[in-house]
């Protein structure tokens, strides 16, 4: 099971910002299993890739291929099912539902297609602190306990493919260093693939491959 | 996916516009009501409206002529066979027959226990048009005795006002037959052939003195310079009140039993009434739907961010458009059955009360009205649906 992007562009760049980039316009292959990391400065496009492997956007040139079929063909019931069993993420602008509660948040992600029992909520939102905020607003979080409500609510589904965008950008060290170990533990239990992309390198993320854009 | 509309409820404004909501839901039970017992209405004065008259294996027997006017009553308003013919073609008349009258004097007298004389006319018609022949109702050539069959209508009219203006004495329809009186036929240089008559069977469906049809036949050749074309013309046919044999018969300019003409047009008059409101009812429904079509767009427009992250998310299009639309599924069943319900009362309080329960209405619905309704309730299930998938697919 994989991920290959076949010289992938976005449209709106120009060729020169990526002339050294190690992702645009390259070969790059993902495998199931492979800790991945992008190091990516402002600009680079970080997000846009992010997007473009998780089917939201599709305005670039070359292909992506998941398991040699073409993403840009994936009609809208293949990718919502794509999205509930073999890819999961988290954004960078975390996209949570402001006006229900964590806990609803949470569940009505991992009743799409429940990996966990409903109980590892809790134990997920102890870990990571933020078990007193279940039952508040969405909206009466900090950001950062809104990015830990995103890494927990993508943890929640089956996947084969993590992308984490710049997921850790309002934590503190020390809680930066247990998401991250929540995070590899629930893509062990998977055998999945972790694709963090970054502005710059985190060391206690365990990567095989780091590719600069 | 083990989901239900319960656990997107809370990321749906559904709860917002509730008066819009109730409206399209009064709407749409109005509309449905009016259908449905406008429809039963229909149904219900085609049954009280199609029996009125004797039937014979079916049929309605009718009497129609050519109308006189003030300006065409010195012209000819006799049948061509023309006429009969396009008569006998149409596809609501199953068939049609000439009353041939007589072309000759004919004069009546009585007995000394019934001392009368009267001028008298005679028609036929083929038998299968008459609805009392027994047995003796034929003629030979040379058999003196004529069988005759009397409107009822005739007898009445004897009784009640000739009788007793002349002191004669009255009868019944089974002593009528016992009566023979002289029938005095004169040829056209008034030398008179002499027969006896009496009356063989009153009739119901023709108000004539009919005789056998050879008879006349032979008489007016005999007599007279043959068989004249037919002032009178008997329509067999299934349905004497039908809007097609109204309408023809109003464009040919014939003229039937005027009781028969009212009723058939006080018939047309009502069905016309009753599928304006059967229209009016079908409007009110789409304007129901109009609202609530507006009611979901809404709902949809303010749910669109929360409904995008869910799509996001990994929640099928199909799956959410089908667990949006079937929400509103219940209440389309309980409106819908709501009205059915309530024109199975109307229909009993018709049959019951306004009607003092007619045994030609049924107390219960006609199956076409549940019919109907099944039909509005497919009908507004799969509109809700496609309306709630186009919403969800333009996000």
């Amino acid at each position: 099971m994989q991920i290959s992007l076949k010289k992938i562009l976005p449209v709106f760049f120009s060729q020169q910002p990526a002339a050294n980039s190690q992702i645009w316009q390259q070969e790059v292959v993902f495998n199931k299993g492979e800790y991945i990391h992008i190091i990516a400065p402002s600009g680079s496009g970080k997000t846009s890739l992010v997007h473009f492997l998780y089917g939201l956007k599709k305005d670039y040139n070359g292909e992506i291929l998941y398991n040699n079929e073409s993403l840009k063909e994936f009609n809208a019931e293949k990718l919502a099912l794509w999205r509930q069993q073999h890819i999961s993420i988290v954004f960078q602008d975390m996209r949570l539902f402001t006006e229900q509660t964590v806990l609803q948040n949470l569940e009505i992600k991992r009743l799409l297609h429940p990996f966990h029992p409903a109980d590892k909520i809790t134990t997920m939102a102890k870990r990571l602190g933020i078990e007193n905020k279940l039952g508040k607003l969405c909206s009466t979080c900090s950001y950062g306990e809104q990015q830990r409500i995103a890494i927990i609510r993508a943890l929640l589904q089956p996947f084969d493919f993590l992308l984490l965008d710049e997921p850790f950008s309002h934590l503190d060290e020390a809680n930066r260093i247990k998401a991250m170990e929540l995070i590899e533990e629930e893509a062990a239990v998977r055998n999945a693939s972790i694709i963090l992309a970054d502005l710059k390198e985190i060391s206690y993320f365990k990567a095989e491959k780091k590719l600069v854009m | 996916m083990n989901l239900s509309y319960k656990h997107i409820a809370p990321f749906l404004s559904a709860k917002q516009n509730r008066l819009q909501r109730w409206f399209s839901y009064f709407g749409l039970g109005t509309g449905v009501l009016l259908l449905l017992c406008s429809l039963q209405m229909y149904i219900n004065i085609s049954q009280l409206l199609k029996d009125r008259n004797p039937k014979k294996n079916g049929y309605d027997y009718i009497s129609v002529t050519k109308i006189i006017t003030n300006e065409n009553m010195g012209s000819n308003h006799s049948f061509s066979k023309g006429d009969i013919d396009e008569i006998k073609a149409q596809p609501f008349i199953a068939d049609a027959m000439p009353l041939l009258a007589n072309n000759f004097l004919v004069k009546a007298t009585g007995s000394s226990s019934l001392p009368f004389t009267t001028d008298l006319f005679l028609e036929s018609i083929d038998n299968s048009f008459i609805d009392t022949i027994p047995p003796g109702f034929t003629w030979q050539e040379g058999q003196d005795v004529i069988p005759i069959i009397m409107s009822s209508d005739y007898l009445e009219l004897y009784n009640t006002v000739f009788a007793p203006s002349k002191d004669l004495p009255q009868f019944s329809s089974e002593s009528i037959s016992a009566v023979m009186v002289q029938l005095e036929c004169y040829s056209a240089s008034g030398v008179p052939v002499i027969f006896k008559a009496h009356v063989v069977a009153l009739s119901d469906r023709i108000n004539s003195v009919l005789v056998p049809q050879n008879f006349l036949d032979w008489a007016n050749k005999k007599l007279g310079s043959g068989n004249i074309p037919p002032s009178r013309v008997f329509l067999k046919t299934t349905d004497a009140n039908s809007a097609d044999l109204q309408n023809f018969l109003q464009k040919k300019q014939y003229n039937i039993n005027k009781d028969k003409a009212k009723f058939g047009r006080v018939k047309q008059v009502l069905q016309a009434i009753v599928s304006g409101i059967s229209a009016f009812g079908v409007l009110v429904i789409l304007l129901a739907m109009m609202l609530f079509s507006f009611y979901l767009q809404l709902v949809i427009e303010r749910s669109k961010d929360n409904l995008q992250l869910l799509l996001t998310l990994g929640y099928s299009p199909a799956w959410l458009s089908k667990t949006v639309a079937k929400r509103w599924v219940p209440v389309y069943v309980v409106i819908i059955l709501s009205g059915l319900l309530f024109t199975m009362l109307f229909q009993y309080y018709f049959r019951s009360v306004a009607m003092n329960g007619r045994e030609e209405l049924s107390p219960f619905i006609h199956w076409t009205v549940g019919a109907v309704a099944l039909l509005l309730l497919f009908l507004s299930v799969v509109i809700n649906y496609r309306m709630v998938s186009r919403l969800l697919h333009k996000l």
